[in-house]
């Protein structure tokens, strides 16, 4: 078989939570050797976290949190504190290409690996380093945590139901953001690399790069003077723009699991369609209805016309028929819409290996397919310290021996 | 000073966000873009604003001019035969094309990693698609909107407690800019495999598919429980919630208990803090209706500025809930030299972001403002592809440039 494109890159991943391990997800996907390195003294806390198997909690292998985000990866355990500790991961930067790390500001520099002495092990490395509010500037020692990063960024008091308070995104959204854009950074920095034999410092704050995902805000703001006012799902320039009730068949736990079904009208046309296919066709021509200026005058009216509809018919029937049309519409997935949809599972896209502990379960995959360089998740998120053995032996050239005095001393945990 | 990907050469025909953002992303890194339009209209986001005093302009709209610095800009209709030999000719020069054409639109028009593989076999190719190339779902129409739901990430949204309330979108295009930064990152794994040793080839992003791969540990919960996360969950662990200060909102972070008795201590250790049923943070969130009234008013009578720094003191990852005009004004922004002021012909002097990441030998750097439509026809054409003045008059007059 083909390699995948990063294959022969060797990456020392000193990364934790979610933006890190989010960065070096990529990079595994892409075929790099990713080495994560952990610690039994201070275990990832998405080790600890549900979701498991069964919502039976138990060890530091079970969650599918951390089995999500670290397909694909290598585990080695070092214990920061042990005297030897420090050459084992020395040894692993010397092996690596490039060296990435979201600790807090000073982190790495206080464990011996801050980047001028990298660079001194090996003067072209990449190293990337993801702090949450950057390595300079008055706050730079500020504890950043995800789910404080996006009222941070500005998302929250963009975001939210018509005069009601600021809200959440759903998920620390800032933290993936991070990863791909690091991700993205350390690839173009390799580039430079290929072509020069230049390694670089990517010094990234996720507050920063947060903020790019807030741009439309900044400009209204500078542009208007003010900033665009939170209106739940609806759209400006698309009536109707929202989620509409469908038809729920699950329950689970004795709760009926709400179901719903996302259209979007982008254009007269569309509007047409829609109503069409809502068997209102006398809609489509109605002065009252047949402009966006028309239809912004009436989106209450107009939604409930829409969610009547919705409301008799499962969510993917009702999205089908749209699309069938030639209007956008799609389930508004949960989690088991999403592991079930036949398209995606007929793209290949979930992955189930055989893991240790949690056996075959499905994980999201790689989003994205390549011609000539095919990528695929090729082992399952490792146990905690799988691989010491293997890394210490065949990839940084410790005897037996030595790992054992070295296990033996107590760097290894 | 070089960017990093200076010398690289990247043809992008993006329509509104992805592809765009993804070129972007390129050529904010030192790479040469040129961005490919319909003639007359031009990117559906020069239509989206926002529009200064909200009076629409095809050269002034924020969306595009964020999405499109540093790139030169030309105008093409490659659903004529001579536009698409055209778009021809600027692959063969380059190393990447990138786009978001829609998939039964690539099929109408011929795009096609074939035909461009033909006219420059070193090209990287990257799509992409809603919902990628192949499967049943592949022609599917979709808005940003259609894909953060369909990607499983606006389920996840809603109000804490209030089933009643339905599942909401995120501010702006986060499908878009989410798919972008991933096309970007896929397409130069793609090019660095290229140097070394790797042919040209096809890269094709699916927006549906980054959306599942973001959704934190909710996926999960699916196949290792059997349960659905739902958007209005009680939060596990409390305080971790959004209160009203004196002058704007705040985010009570605290996941710790450290943290929660460093918050206590901060608010003079009133007395209900003692009590059993706020004894830890899942009691807390079990009885944090009781709780959160006796919070708030100690809340109300702070400035956003003065909580944050009263509680970041004391190592509690509080965070404001920033405005516009917050982050614009920030000092630790300043003082990193974030926001970079861009001068538009059309448009004035905006602050733009800065780098998402900043790199130690190779600057980012926006060098020039978004383009007007068709503003590098007569230098990419002319000069780059050699075409005759007369030739150039002749693809205008027949509305293909």
């Amino acid at each position: 078989m083909d390699k995948p494109p990063l294959a022969g890159i060797k990456v020392a991943d000193f990364t934790w939570v979610w933006a890190g391990p989010y960065c070096t997800l990529q990079l595994a996907h892409l075929g790099a050797d990713v080495i994560r390195v952990e610690s039994k003294t201070r275990v990832c806390v998405t080790r600890l976290l549900p979701p498991w198997p069964e919502m039976k909690p138990g060890g530091v292998n079970r969650s599918g949190y951390f089995n999500q985000f670290n397909q694909g990866k290598r585990s080695i355990t070092l214990n920061p504190k042990a005297p030897n500790a420090i050459e084992v991961a020395e040894r692993l930067v010397k092996w690596s290409d490039v060296v990435v790390s979201n600790f807090a500001a000073g982190v790495m520099d206080r464990l011996g690996l801050g980047y001028e002495r990298l660079r001194q092990l090996k003067p072209d490395l990449v190293v990337a380093s993801l702090t949450g509010y950057g390595e300079s500037g008055p706050l730079k020692d500020y504890v950043a945590y995800g789910p404080a990063q996006v009222p941070l960024s500005g998302l929250s008091s963009l975001t939210g139901y018509a005069g009601w308070p600021p809200m959440h995104v759903g998920l620390s959204y800032a933290d993936p953001n991070a990863g791909a854009h690091a991700a993205f950074a350390i690839l173009a920095a390799l580039w430079h690399r290929e072509k020069t034999g230049e390694g670089q410092y990517i010094e990234m704050s996720q507050w920063e790069c947060a903020i790019q995902t807030v741009a439309e805000g900044l400009m209204e703001y500078q542009m208007t003077g003010k900033a665009p006012e939170r209106n739940g799902s609806r759209d400006r320039l698309m009536v109707p723009h929202g989620v509409f009730p469908a038809k729920s068949e699950l329950v689970l736990m004795g709760m009926q699991i709400d179901a719903w079904v996302t259209i979007t009208v982008a254009d007269d046309a569309q509007w047409a369609l829609l109503a069409q296919v809502i068997g209102r066709p006398e809609l489509a021509a109605d002065p009252r209805f047949a402009t966006l200026e028309a239809r912004r005058q009436r989106e209450d009216e107009i939604e409930g016309m829409v969610a009547e509809w919705t409301s008799q018919r499962r969510a993917a029937e009702a999205a089908a028929a749209l699309q069938e049309a030639g209007v956008a519409a799609a389930v508004c997935a949960n989690v088991k819409d999403l592991s079930e949809d036949p398209h995606l599972n007929e793209r290949g896209y979930f992955v189930e290996l055989d893991h240790g502990e949690v056996g075959r379960r499905k994980h999201a995959g790689i989003p994205w397919r390549m011609g000539a360089t095919p990528c695929a998740v090729r082992s399952p998120a490792p146990l905690l310290g799988q691989h010491s053995d293997e890394v210490l032996r065949a990839v940084l050239g410790y005897s037996a021996e030595e790992v054992a005095a070295l296990r033996a001393q107590g760097a290894l945990e | 000073m070089a960017g990093a990907l200076t010398g690289l050469k990247v043809v992008e025909l993006g329509e509104m966000v992805p592809a765009a953002y993804a070129a972007k992303l390129l050529a904010d890194a030192g790479a040469e873009v040129i961005k490919v339009e319909p003639p007359g209209t031009g990117d559906p986001a020069r239509r989206r604003g926002p529009f200064p005093g909200a009076t629409p302009h095809p050269e002034r709209s924020g969306l595009f001019l964020f999405l499109n610095t540093n790139k030169l800009g030309v105008t093409l209709d490659v659903a004529r035969p001579e536009g698409f030999d055209l778009l021809l000719r600027l692959a063969a020069q380059a190393d990447v094309l990138i786009h978001n054409v829609a998939p039964p639109v690539m099929d109408r028009i011929g795009l096609s990693h074939a035909r461009l593989s033909e006219a420059n076999p070193r090209l990287v190719m990257t799509t992409i698609a809603p919902f990628g190339l192949s499967g049943p779902c592949r022609n599917w129409r979709a808005e940003d909107f259609t894909l953060w739901s369909a990607g499983g990430a606006a389920y996840l949204n809603g109000w804490p407690g209030r089933p009643d309330m339905p599942p909401l979108k995120t501010f702006g295009h986060q499908a878009g800019l989410q798919t972008g930064a991933h096309a970007a990152l896929a397409t130069m794994a793609a090019l660095v495999g290229r140097l070394r040793g790797a042919p040209g080839q096809h890269v094709e992003v699916s927006g549906q598919e980054v959306i599942a791969a973001i959704l934190e540990m909710n996926f999960a919960y699916w196949p290792y429980a059997g349960l659905v996360a739902a958007r209005y969950g009680q939060r596990p662990i409390q305080p971790l919630d959004f209160l009203e200060c004196r002058d704007g909102w705040i985010f009570l972070c605290c996941v710790e208990e450290h943290q929660w008795r460093a918050f206590v201590e901060v608010m003079g250790s009133p007395e209900w803090a003692g009590e059993e049923i706020f004894s830890d943070r899942l009691k807390r969130a079990a009885h944090w209706d009781a709780l959160k009234p006796l919070i708030e008013p100690w809340v109300r009578e702070h400035a956003v500025e003065e909580l944050y720094r009263k509680a970041q003191a004391r190592r509690i990852p509080f965070a404001p809930v920033s405005t516009m005009g917050t982050l614009l004004g920030s000092d630790h922004l300043k003082a990193r030299g974030f926001f970079v002021e861009v001068r538009h012909p059309e448009a004035g002097a905006l602050k733009h972001p800065g780098p998402p990441a900043r790199y130690s030998r190779t600057p980012w750097e926006l060098r020039m403002p978004a383009p007007a439509l068709g503003q590098h026809n007569s230098e990419v054409y002319g000069t780059r592809l050699g075409l005759p003045a007369s030739r150039l008059r002749d693809l205008a007059q027949a509305g293909a440039i």
